[in-house]
């Protein structure tokens, strides 16, 4: 039992060895999905239904990007939703107060997030498992509490309002039905996607995986945690930090609810469910989870209980997640096509 | 000077106390079943709730705090069935049992806020009225806390150092199969664990409500604090972080003396990474993981 | 002779999807004790788990003193007397030895016997009550295996089965350890023993195994074939 702290997270049915399936295949399955999400604003008219695709998007990235460093990684990253946060207050701080260009923001949203990542780094270097979980679970909680205590700044539990919001030339952003800012978030989880699947299908990727499913052996091949740790830990960071930044854009304020249990429960639960080390599980679980939770918008105060209650069933039953689940069906209709073929 | 000295005194007992109420169950276990239970902080809400209700119905206080304690016992025991033990043998447990007792953490809480609301209420103290002990004035549910806890700790102390029970949870913690190879029921001295630490996470919440507002989302702080102690006490043992309490309750207690309020949650925090980048085992912890 | 005390019927068992034992048939208790052995990684060690209930067989029986205990809890195995000493003498290492020998008492058979038991580990392992109130971690290997060992004793068992005993353990130790087991042998309590030293296993055992791609390849009964170290050498490396 004093193993248990296994820092790997197999998934026998996932292949997560790059190259596993033919770029040609997944680039097709890329571009008929982004059609249909980009067609998607011409079907559904209402400003609310945009809105929550605007939010699936954002979590989507926050959560894929969780995915790179949980489920490839290995490394138990629970200050994840923290650098989304750091995203939100550098946005929210830079356009507020220096008054920098929002797109500028948007962008070093993701870069601080990027330096705060590498500077998490450095106390788990040499730590395993549950005490990766834990420190930087502390960094998560110090980020808060420095958010909050420098309240003259950030607002402190206020929050910060009247946040600068994105432009696009003359256009009205306010009065668009929420078109722009739709495009501009699936934009960014567009570039998000292609950087995530990029990065596991490439060399880099395959160390990573490498390390995290056995570590002494890639020390053995001359391969550096260290430095392995680090870029994946900053990979993952810098479009959570821009999404982050969208937020607080989109939203027009930042509050300290970002760093709070319950935001970290549903994304986690997005990437678990999902599957992890699949990037798309994680898309798709968040689009799952978030259509489900305003589907059930009228059970009030049943809803939160009733997704709780979902997850906990996913969990026990399919341990690799929606993605395990979406495998056992299809492999059970592909047993009853043969029979009755 | 001698009221700074009984200023910082009382309130790092007091903070102490709390915290190592809070961090005990938590710390039980992990070290016996090698998860972490997330839902620890809510099972404090749910403990100080059904004092309440039980206080509400016409029982008296001496009454509905040791029932709403057991009570809690078997809601830890269910919850250990229901969201722990069908994952034990998994290769991701540690992750998974993050998300499940998340998850039946948020189902506890939002149940308590449909059956309770969200109005804030107030459980009666553990004993009513005020005293000044060295110029500081003190409450003295505040002081029946400070008693109370280490009465409580040593009675776990005895529990698993001088009884078979408390041996067998101490073997289950060290070697689930050699455990299995003398005949121990493991499941069910996991569920004990469960069940004593949500116990024991009940008496924290009776702790709180007694001098504070209760919510249904009470239990979040409470839970960070508890983390917060037992990867500072290092996560190998239950001693460990009882220790890691008191001195985070007196060190808490300068800061708010030295620096204010404003300062402290910082300055706690920077120190407990800087700790943990020199000693990443927490400052009290030995090699393996084991009940003592 | 007597009937066998354990016979394994037909087992076949794994982890997931990987089989280990495939249909595997063998006895003891007939002929007095039963030493395994074979080359490491094709099944002893599963064998034992199978057969002290840490690991569920997918098919076949393991008859116990006439009852079919496949698939049963390791808790109710250890009731039956069925005690198995795990490979590695790992226990547990921040426990006393007093209290390994009292949680070897835990299963309620053994309870009204720790007395008894206690005074024979005790007379065995002198060594042990020496440091009574150590922690198993700060023991050598060899006092390791003797509280391992002592411990199962103390679950009053009427089979006793030893996963490697001497595994890693200097040349004087081992004989010292082979004289105590034989010891506890002769005191009516049957042996199964998984060992790789084939000089310690053909003392102590009359019945041998060799267990290969996880079936017997080989049973040696006495007087069937004479047991040379010669023979068993060439067993393991022959073909």
């Amino acid at each position: 039992m004093t193993d248990a702290v296994a820092p790997a997270i197999p998934t026998r049915a996932v292949p997560v060895s790059p190259g596993r399936t033919p770029w040609k295949h997944e680039a097709i399955g890329f571009a008929i999905a982004l059609l249909v999400l980009a067609l998607l604003p011409l079907f559904i008219g209402d400003t609310y239904s945009r809105h929550v695709l605007i939010m699936v998007f954002i979590y989507a990235v926050v959560a894929s990007n969780w995915d790179l460093s949980l489920g490839y990684g290995g490394v138990f990253n629970f200050g994840h939703l923290a650098l989304f946060g750091i995203g939100v207050y550098a946005y929210s701080l830079l356009t507020k107060l220096v008054g920098l260009d929002p797109w500028l923001a948007l962008f070093a949203g993701g870069v601080i997030a990027t330096v705060a990542a590498v500077l998490v780094t450095i106390p788990i270097l040499r730590l395993k498992g549950i005490y990766i979980i834990l420190v930087t679970f502390g960094f998560a909680q110090l980020v808060m509490q420095i958010v909050i205590s420098q309240s003259a700044i950030t607002g402190g539990t206020q929050g910060l309002v009247r946040v600068p919001g994105l432009y696009w030339f003359d256009h009205n952003m306010i009065r668009d039905g929420k078109f722009a800012y739709f495009y501009i978030a699936l934009g960014l989880l567009v570039a998000s996607t292609i950087f995530l699947r990029v990065f596991v299908r490439s060399r880099l990727g395959a160390g990573v995986v490498a390390l995290r499913d056995n570590e002494e052996y890639a020390i053995s091949r001359g391969m550096s945690l260290v430095r392995q740790r680090m870029i994946t830990l900053a990979a993952s960071a810098f479009f959570t930090g821009m999404a982050g930044a969208f937020y607080a854009a989109y939203q027009r304020n930042a509050s300290v609810d970002v760093f709070g249990m319950s935001l970290a429960t549903i994304i986690l639960s997005m990437v678990l469910l999902g599957g992890a080390s699949t990037i798309y599980g994680a898309i798709i679980a968040s689009f799952v989870l978030t259509v489900f939770g305003e589907a059930m918008a009228d059970f009030g105060a049943w809803r939160p209980m009733i997704t709780a209650l979902l997850i906990i069933v996913v969990m026990l039953v399919y341990p690799s997640g929606l993605v395990g689940m979406i495998r056992a069906g299809w492999g059970a209709i592909a047993v009853r096509m043969k029979r009755t073929a | 000077m001698s009221s700074a000295f009984a200023d910082i005194a009382f309130g790092g007992l007091f903070q102490g106390s709390l915290y190592a109420m809070m961090a005990v169950g938590l710390a039980l276990v992990w070290t016996t079943i090698g998860v972490f239970n997330f839902s620890h902080g809510v099972l404090m809400m749910l403990g100080a709730y059904v004092a309440w209700q039980l206080i509400e119905i016409g029982l008296p206080a001496w009454a509905a705090f040791p029932l709403a304690i057991v009570a809690m016992g078997g809601v830890g025991w269910l919850l250990q069935a229901s969201v722990v033990r069908p994952l034990i043998g998994r290769p991701n447990i540690v992750l998974v049992v993050v998300i499940t007792t998340l998850a039946a953490g948020s189902l506890i809480e939002n149940g308590a806020l449909t059956v309770w609301g969200p109005r804030s209420k107030q459980l009666p103290s553990l004993i009513a009225g005020n005293t000044t002990i060295g110029g500081v004035g003190v409450s003295l549910h505040q002081i029946a806390i400070i008693v109370i806890t280490p009465v409580i700790l040593g009675a776990l102390w005895l529990f698993l150092n001088r009884t078979r029970l408390g041996l067998a949870m101490r073997a289950v913690a060290q070697n689930e199969d050699a455990s299995h190879l003398v005949g121990l029921n493991v499941t069910a001295l996991y569920g004990l664990a469960f069940g004593i630490a949500a116990s024991l996470a009940g008496l924290a919440g009776i702790f709180i409500g007694g001098y504070r507002f209760m919510s249904p989302v009470m239990g979040s702080d409470p839970l960070l604090k508890a983390l917060i102690v037992v990867v500072f006490g290092g996560i190998s043992s239950v001693s460990g972080p009882i220790f890691a309490a008191y001195l985070i309750g007196f060190f808490e207690a300068a800061c708010n003396y030295y620096f204010g309020l404003y300062w402290t949650p910082t300055l706690l925090f920077a120190v407990l990474i800087l700790i943990l980048m020199v000693r990443p085992e927490g400052i009290f912890a030995s090699r393996s993981r084991g009940l003592a | 002779m007597s009937n066998p005390i354990l016979s394994i019927e037909g087992v076949t068992a794994g982890y997931g999807r990987v089989t280990v034992l495939r249909d595997i048939t063998l006895e003891a208790g007939r002929f007095g004790n039963v030493g395994l052995f074979g080359p490491n990684g094709h099944g002893k060690t599963t064998l034992l788990r199978v057969v002290s209930g840490l690991l569920k067989p997918q098919s076949g029986r393991v008859v116990f003193d006439g009852v079919d205990i496949a698939g049963e809890s390791a808790r109710s195995i250890v009731a039956r007397g069925l005690i198995h000493v795990p490979q590695g003498n790992r226990l547990f290492p921040d426990l006393s030895i007093g209290d390994c020998m009292a949680l070897g008492a835990f299963s309620p058979h053994a309870r009204p016997h720790e007395e008894e038991n206690r005074e024979k580990v005790v007379k065995l392992f002198p060594k042990l009550a020496e440091r009574w109130r150590q922690k198993v971690r700060t023991l050598s290997g060899g006092e390791r295996q003797m509280v391992s060992i002592g411990t199962a004793l103390m679950s009053h068992p009427r089979l006793l089965i030893l996963d490697e005993p001497t595994l890693g353990l200097a040349p004087k130790i081992k004989d010292e350890l082979c004289a105590s087991v034989l010891e506890i042998s002769r005191g009516g309590v049957p042996l199964i023993v998984v060992e790789q030293d084939i000089e310690f296993l053909l003392e102590l055992s009359q019945q041998l195994y060799l267990i290969d791609h996880g079936a017997v390849s080989t049973e040696i009964k006495p007087g069937e074939k004479s047991l040379g170290h010669e023979e068993i050498m060439s067993m393991y490396f022959g073909h």
